[in-house]
This record gives structure tokens, C-alpha cells and sequence, in this order.
């Protein structure tokens, strides 16, 4: 084992892997080296470069606020070499982790405020970490509210987890809110009958139509596709958001992690960006200031 | 490995020169353990042994040139999980393809044969992809072995092989060799063509003809024809110089047309 | 400190040279093209080179090499070894200062474990050139090394005037005292007239003033459009660039499938797949973004300095002609 070399992954085992969806796997997976485990310091936002050896890397962000040391939860979504590749790994096999990298959301600066977390797909996973974060330090914060949005029922991730803040999120003041796209979808019709103050069909931003978001003592936290932000930040202005309580967690091709093979560089002249060193997690304010970012 | 449990494999051809097949071949410092990871039901110019039924792997090589081509295409892909072309011809049609979309199978036939019937049955030169869905194409003309020892070891490993879809010109600043277009005005297609080769032929001081194919969906032709015009070649040698190896590229097809109307034009004045 | 080495005594020079390690310089490859190569004799080096293709970036992040191999059943992993001692000799102004910028990158609170090997096992002589009509590195302030090197020496008619850049340079003064003399003032009075001549032999001009600001606001501007029909997205401005370290990494596994080995590539912001994440999305799909992505790079700073330095070679070396300072001249307004 090489500890002086960046670009030198040290081993994981696969603890618990589990099929969330068809192309979703939430991973665990026990850092084997406990010196590294014991540095290998995490907050919600960050990223790990998760490699199969023969394969390649991948940056995956991690879902889970930091438990005990040596864990690390990941949700892995099957679309390259490297998440096929993870998905074909069982309990017990070895992944081969860098990190953790980039910038992670600024908990601290958010506590005594309100938070509301929106996200689309598989953009919930960093969320996921902001969240329990948020939960384990409950009362340092205000409401939390969530937005959620799917394409259906069967690609909801963490469902059990998720759905039970559906239902009982309001007696620890967690409001939980979701729409899905697909119209059809029966499951989701159901909810959306149960509880139509929490649910609805459509895009996420629609469930701006369903709860009041007080700018004041708000930082809204955004992950999703990439076509997603624009909308929900139109939505964040039209409400008057300080651009500075708009966080956001961008995708690139982040391939060292480390802000050297310049693949996530984004900006104009004026103002050069690595997402993985300065990011990945950058507020609507940095995107004003930034061009191409989102 | 038990016999049975090794990937089923079958190495074919259609119509070209069999050279990819020979790459194969050529691989002899790996060969027998590369070929003892497989279950080889046909491999024409390795053995003489041929089994019918499903397989794992479909090597192909040739393009579809002839009915006969076409119907022995579509048995293979009917028999196999995953398709693979070999070679540029199995991708383009290569150097059959040279007169595609310029001039009709019917005037080929006349033109080289001096006949009007069409003795083969033939088609106008194409890659397997014009007909069937081709899981993944590993160019070449002949295909490198490195080039196809990897992708194969990364199937066997589970992995998809990824494709270079970068031109020829990186593969020449990689290993510092001097730009025989820009510093000599040789007529390089290296800036339109996949890399893979580690830029033989600019290394030894020649202009890359394009053996590889042009880039599908990025190559600049028209930046070429530019470029090669400014330099002082006619149009009609740029052309047939595209045309080598590019004739079923859609750019080069298109590019050339242009340029026919405007000689035909000219003429007429 | 500044010393002199006369003519004569360059021979023995060379050779005291080669016992700090393999020495490396500026050798003519075909008709007009140079390259940093392993020299053995003097007469093989020739000083007075205008540039060379590839630019001595080679040397500390290499073209393509092995990162680690690996061993999966035993989950292990092999670095490859140390590199020897270099004296890379001939290094001229603007490749130093291209040489910081990447120091300021491979070198951060993040550091890259083989470029710092390399980098301090490495022995820098800078050497004056006299500029083309492709350099303009005077436009963008890298016509002069302050630092960043061990010796530099600047050509004057009995030899070279030595500026000492760093102990290791001093060290080799000390050991070689018999080659090396004091300064005149007659040979201070040559080099502070070289000097005016060089920058005034400058005909390349780029006005960088607020150039930060102009790309910022030409984001859409047809300058790209223009540029992108006839360039060729081959990589070639990237790769020659002395301070373009962009990388890829394949892993390659061998035919037992439980060993291979990681190599990483110098990569290029024009090629398709740079922009591209897992899934399809590609963030910079058309030559269109790449071209402005890798102008509004070269446009901005790095730690301060702008991270192009003038060598020309993007523009020499470009198959399509496309010229730099042309381009950042469209936007700028004033062609």
C-alpha cells in the first residue's frame, strides 16, 4: 500500500450490496486499511473515485453522512464500464477507493436555518447524506424539507427509508414531497390519492406549487440531472433566494479527483473551474459568476 | 476452465482480403493461450473444424458485398449473443467502397468487368452495420494486435471494450514525431483518421492514406480538402485520396459530389 | 549570482554535466523539426534551436506511462521506479515559466508523487533564444525567466553569461571552479544589449489586457463557430502546449484477467470524448465548446500567472493553421 500517492486506491470490501432499482445498487462497502479508515474523513457532497483494477474509475458520491469509520456508502447507478463492472461485484469482492474529494456542502454554515432539499433521481443520494446528516444534529437545524422527484414508483431509491418520511417525516418536522413523471404509474397515483398536499404528478419543480418556501431562513440544496437546475433555480428566484443559500452538486468527468487531468474544468477565462476541487458542490452564485456550469 | 463453460467463439469472413482473420494469427506470442480461453466453433483460416449453434462471440471481418454476403451476415448475428466487426471493411467497406454513392454497382461492372450482367449478385460495399445491429467495431486495415488482444481480454474480464475516437495526429505528438503535413506539406489524412496504429507511418516519416477510417461523426473533412488545397494538391487527387478508404463516409460522399457538379459545370462553360 | 563560461570551455561543461546525470537537449529530428533527446556529445545539441515540437512537460508528465501494476488476488500494487537524474539543458524562457505553471498544479496541497520526483530529480539550464514570428511570449510577460531553473545561460560572443538559479546550480559552479570566470563588464554590457535586440526582434504581438474579461463576454460569439469549420479537433494545440497537462487513464488487464495495469495519457480538451460522463451526456459535444473551453483555459490564470506563455507552438504546429493569437485577436475586437 502506497499512502504517499494520490493516484494509489486502497481496498474495499463489499459489505451489503443491494439492488435498489434495476440499474441501482446501494453499496457498503469496509475500508480494509484502518490507518487510511481512520483519516478517510467524509462530509455530505463529497465524492470517492471508486475503481475495479482492469477497469477503470468512477467518481460516485458518497450517500451516507460518516457512521463509523471504516463504512462508506455508495449508491451506484449501472450506466459506464466502471458501474457495470460494480454492479457484477458481490459481498465480499474488493473495490478499489481514492478520496474522499471535492468540496462537500458547508453543514455548519447551514445550521439555524431551514433546509430544502430538492432532487431528481439519483440526485437524491448526495442529499441522502446532507439529510442524515441534518437528522443526527436535529436540533441545530430548522425544517427540513425534501422534494423529490421520479420517473416512477420502482425508480425511487432508498423507497422504505424515503416513504416513511412520507408518512411520518412530520413528527420530527421533516416534510417530505414527491411528484413523478410517469402518469400512468399506479403505486404513485396512490400516494398522490393518500396525500395530495405531498405528492403530485410531474416534474419536481411542481411541488413548488405545494409548499411555501420562506427565503429567508432558507439554503436550498440541489442535486439532479443536469437540465434540472435551471428550472428549480427559476423557481428559488422567483421566491427571492439569495444566490449565495443556493447550493448545488454538479456531474463531470472527474477522473483524478485531485485537480489535475483537467476532464471537469469548466468557466471562461475569467473564471476557471475544477469541479472536483473547487466543487462539487458550488452555489447559484458561483454559477452566475461561471459560465457553462450549469 | 471446463470446455463448457468458456465463451463460445466464431471467427468469419465476408468479402475482403482475410487479413484480420491473419492478425489473429500473427498474434503467436499469446495465440494458444488466448485461443485456449474460448470454445472456437468456426475459424476458417485456423482450422478446418466448423460446429453449427449459438455463440457467444461473432468475429467478422469483410464487408457485405454480395447477396451471398449479406445472407451468411444475418445467420451470424441470428447465432450470436454479441457481434463484433473486424477490420474496415466489416465497418466501411474499405477500399470496395471507394466508388460509394460516386457510381452505381452496374457501371462498376462495366467499368472493371466490361460486362452488363451481374455475375455475383453483388451489393454496393458496406460495413455490417448497414444490415445488423454490431455490438462493437474494432477498425484497422488490417486490425492491430494490441488493439484486439485488449478488446478481447476486456470481454473476457466483462467488460466492453472502449473504442478510440481520437485521430491519428495524438498518437504522433505522443511519441514526438514530426508532423509530416505541417512540416513537410505531405498530404497526412492522419487529422481525420482513428488512431490505434501508434501513427506507424508518420513515424517513419510517411503521410498517413487513411487506412483506419475517418472518425465517424467528427472528422473534418471539409477542414482536409481545405487544407490539402491550400497546400497545392488537385482536387481530384484529394479526393481519390479520401476516397481510399473513406469512400462510405457520408462527408466524403457528399464532399465529393460537390465537387463533381462543380467540374461537371465547369466543363460546360 | 552571474558567471561567465567561455566558448572553450563549453566541451567540459557538457561533460561535468553528464556526471550529475543523463543530460537531455534540443536535437534536430528531420528537416526542421526539434526535439529533447538523450545527447551524449555536444555536437548533437544544437543551442540555437528557435523550438522544439514537444515541449520538456515530456519529461515530468510523461506522453503515456504505467502508473501502478496491479494484482488483484494478492491486492497489491506496483509503482514503477524512480527516474534517474536528468539535466535537461537548453530549456528556453517561456518553457520555464510553463514548467511553474505546472508546478503550481502537480505540486498543490495535492501533490502528484512521480511529477515531484521528477521535478527535483531533475537539473534545469535555461538557455536565450532569439524569438520567430510565431513567439510572442514578451505580449504575455514569460519573455524572461526569473526562476525556475538551476543555471541559465545567455549567449554572448565568448561564451555565455550564467545566471545561477538554485543551490544544485551553485553547487555545479563550485565543483567546476576552472570553467567559470567573473563577469566583465564588457559582458554585462553584451548581455544588456541582447537583450534590447531580443525583445525588440519580437513581431508577434497579443494585447492580454482584460483578456479574461473579453472571452468572459465573447461566450457566444461566432469567433468559435468560425474557428471550429476549420479545425480538425485533432488535439494537436493541446498536446504541443507546454502547459496543457490535461490526462486520461485506461486500465489495461492481461489475458489472466487478475493482473494489469493502470496507464494514464496526456489528453486533449479538443478530442470528443473530454467532455463526456458515463451515460452519454457530453458536456462539450462540438469542436464549438472545445475550441472556447481550451481558449478561455489558456486565457485564464493559474496561480496568478496566465496560463499560456507564448511559445507559438499551438500555431506552428496546428495542421489546420489555425493561429492563436489571431483567434484571441477576433476576440478582442480588433480583427
Amino acid at each position: 500500500m502506497v499512502k504517499d500517492n494520490v493516484l494509489a486506491p486502497t481496498p474495499a470490501k463489499i459489505l451489503k450490496s443491494e439492488n435498489m432499482t434495476e440499474i441501482e445498487k446501494h453499496i457498503e462497502l469496509e475500508i480494509l486499511d484502518k490507518e487510511i479508515a481512520k483519516n478517510f474523513v467524509y462530509k455530505p457532497g463529497q465524492f470517492v473515485e471508486v475503481g475495479v483494477m482492469g477497469v477503470g474509475e468512477a467518481p460516485i458520491s458518497i450517500c451516507a453522512a460518516r457512521k463509523k469509520e471504516d463504512l462508506l456508502e455508495l449508491c451506484v447507478r449501472k450506466v459506464g464500464r466502471v458501474t457495470n463492472a460494480i454492479h457484477r461485484l458481490n459481498v465480499g469482492d474488493i473495490l478499489w477507493i481514492r478520496g474522499p474529494y471535492g468540496n462537500g456542502f458547508p453543514m455548519e454554515k447551514m445550521e439555524g436555518s431551514d433546509l430544502l432539499l430538492v432532487a431528481g433521481g439519483l440526485g437524491i443520494a448526495p442529499l441522502r447524506g446532507v439529510l442524515q446528516y441534518a437528522l443526527s444534529n436535529r436540533e441545530k437545524y430548522g425544517t427540513i424539507t425534501i422534494m423529490y422527484g421520479i420517473r416512477c414508483y420502482t425508480a425511487m431509491l432508498w423507497r422504505d427509508e424515503f416513504l416513511h418520511l412520507f408518512y411520518e417525516g412530520d413528527k420530527i418536522n421533516v416534510e417530505f414531497y414527491l411528484s413523478y413523471e410517469d402518469s400512468s404509474d399506479r403505486q404513485c397515483y396512490e400516494l398522490q390519492c393518500e396525500r395530495s398536499d405531498r405528492c403530485m404528478q410531474g416534474v419536481v419543480t411542481r411541488l413548488f406549487g405545494l409548499k411555501e418556501v420562506e427565503p429567508e431562513n432558507t439554503y436550498a440544496v440541489i442535486c439532479g440531472p443536469p437540465i434540472m437546475y435551471k428550472f428549480v433555480i427559476q423557481e428559488l428566484m422567483k421566491r427571492n433566494f439569495d444566490p449565495k443559500k443556493i447550493y448545488m452538486t454538479l456531474e463531470r468527468r472527474m477522473k483524478c479527483g485531485v485537480g489535475k487531468c483537467g476532464h471537469c474544468i469548466i468557466g471562461s477565462g475569467k473564471n476557471i473551474k475544477y469541479v472536483c476541487k473547487d466543487g462539487p458542490v458550488f452555489t447559484y452564485w458561483d454559477a452566475l459568476n461561471t459560465k457553462g456550469m450549469i | 476452465m471446463a470446455e463448457s463453460e468458456k465463451p463460445k467463439i466464431g471467427i468469419f469472413s465476408l468479402t475482403g482480403c482475410g487479413g484480420d482473420q491473419l492478425m489473429i494469427l500473427n498474434m503467436e506470442p499469446v495465440l494458444l493461450e488466448l485461443l485456449s480461453r474460448f470454445d472456437i466453433k468456426d475459424f476458417q483460416e485456423g482450422s478446418s473444424y466448423k460446429e453449427e449453434g449459438e455463440l457467444d462471440i461473432a468475429l467478422v471481418e469483410g464487408s457485405v458485398s454480395t447477396k451471398t454476403d449479406l445472407e451468411r451476415l444475418k445467420e451470424i448475428r441470428e447465432r450470436s449473443k454479441m457481434l463484433i466487426a473486424i477490420g474496415d471493411c466489416a465497418i466501411s467497406g474499405c477500399v470496395q467502397a471507394m466508388r460509394n454513392g460516386q457510381m452505381s454497382m452496374a457501371e462498376r461492372m462495366k467499368k472493371v468487368y466490361g460486362v452488363d450482367e451481374d455475375y455475383y449478385d453483388v451489393l454496393e460495399p458496406k460495413g455490417l452495420s448497414s444490415y445488423v445491429k454490431v455490438d462493437l467495431e474494432i477498425p484497422g486495415c488490417p486490425i492491430e494486435k494490441d488493439e484486439i488482444l485488449h478488446a478481447i481480454t476486456s470481454l473476457l474480464h466483462g467488460d466492453m471494450p472502449e473504442g478510440i475516437d481520437y485521430p491519428v495526429c495524438v498518437e504522433c505528438k505522443l511519441n514526438g514525431y514530426p508532423c509530416v503535413l505541417v512540416e513537410k506539406g505531405m498530404p497526412c489524412l492522419g487529422p481525420l483518421i482513428t488512431a490505434g496504429c501508434n501513427a506507424r507511418c508518420p513515424g517513419l516519416g510517411l503521410d498517413c492514406i487513411g487506412c483506419r477510417g475517418p472518425i465517424p461523426e467528427e472528422a473534418n473533412v471539409a477542414a482536409e480538402v481545405k487544407v490539402l488545397l491550400e497546400k497545392g494538391y488537385d482536387e481530384k487527387y484529394i479526393f481519390n485520396r479520401l476516397r481510399f478508404f473513406g469512400g462510405n463516409f457520408e462527408d466524403v460522399q457528399n464532399l465529393t459530389k460537390k465537387f463533381s457538379e462543380k467540374t461537371e459545370k465547369e466543363e460546360e462553360e | 549570482m552571474y558567471k561567465v563560461l567561455a566558448n572553450e570551455n563549453l566541451p567540459a561543461f557538457f561533460e561535468s554535466l553528464k556526471k550529475i546525470g543523463k543530460v537531455y537537449g534540443p536535437v534536430k529530428v528531420r528537416e526542421s523539426s526539434y526535439d529533447f533527446r538523450e545527447v551524449e556529445s555536444l555536437s548533437e545539441v544544437d543551442l540555437t534551436y528557435t523550438r522544439t515540437m514537444i515541449p520538456p512537460k515530456k519529461f515530468f508528465v510523461k506522453p503515456k506511462e504505467t502508473i501502478f501494476d496491479f494484482d488483484e488476488e494478492k491486492l497489491e500494487f506496483k509503482e514503477p521506479p524512480d527516474e534517474e537524474v536528468k539535466v535537461i539543458l537548453g530549456v528556453h524562457h517561456c518553457d520555464i515559466n510553463a514548467l511553474k505553471i505546472l508546478d503550481s498544479i502537480y505540486m498543490d496541497e495535492t501533490p502528484d508523487k512521480y511529477y515531484i520526483q521528477r521535478r527535483n530529480s531533475s537539473f534545469i539550464i535555461g538557455v536565450s533564444c532569439t524569438p520567430d514570428e510565431y513567439c510572442f511570449c514578451k505580449s504575455v510577460g514569460t519573455s524572461y525567466a526569473q526562476d525556475g531553473f538551476d543555471l541559465f545561460l545567455h549567449e554572448i560572443s565568448r561564451g555565455y553569461l550564467v545566471r545561477i538559479g538554485s543551490e544544485k546550480g551553485y553547487e555545479l559552479i563550485n565543483d567546476n571552479k576552472d570553467l567559470f570566470e567573473d563577469a566583465k563588464p564588457e559582458d554585462t554590457e553584451e548581455f544588456k544589449q541582447n537583450e534590447k535586440e531580443r525583445l525588440e526582434a519580437f513581431k508577434l504581438e497579443l494585447n492580454v489586457s482584460g483578456i479574461q474579461d473579453m472571452l468572459g463576454l465573447s461566450y457566444e460569439d461566432p469567433v468559435w463557430k468560425e474557428t471550429a469549420d476549420d479545425c480538425f479537433g485533432c488535439g494537436t494545440c493541446n498536446l504541443v502546449c507546454p502547459t496543457c497537462r490535461c490526462y486520461d487513464v485506461v486500465d489495461y488487464v492481461g489475458l489472466s484477467l487478475k493482473s494489469g495495469e493502470r496507464v494514464r495519457r496526456w489528453d486533449s480538451c479538443m478530442l470528443r470524448k473530454h467532455g463526456l460522463v458515463a451515460g452519454g451526456l457530453n458536456f462539450r459535444p462540438t469542436r464549438v465548446e472545445r475550441l472556447r473551453n481550451r481558449f478561455n483555459c489558456k486565457g485564464s490564470f493559474t496561480d496568478g500567472s496566465l496560463s499560456c506563455v507564448g511559445c507559438g507552438r499551438c500555431t506552428v504546429y496546428c495542421p489546420a493553421g489555425i493561429s492563436f493569437v489571431e483567434v484571441m485577436k477576433k476576440v478582442r475586437g480588433e480583427l
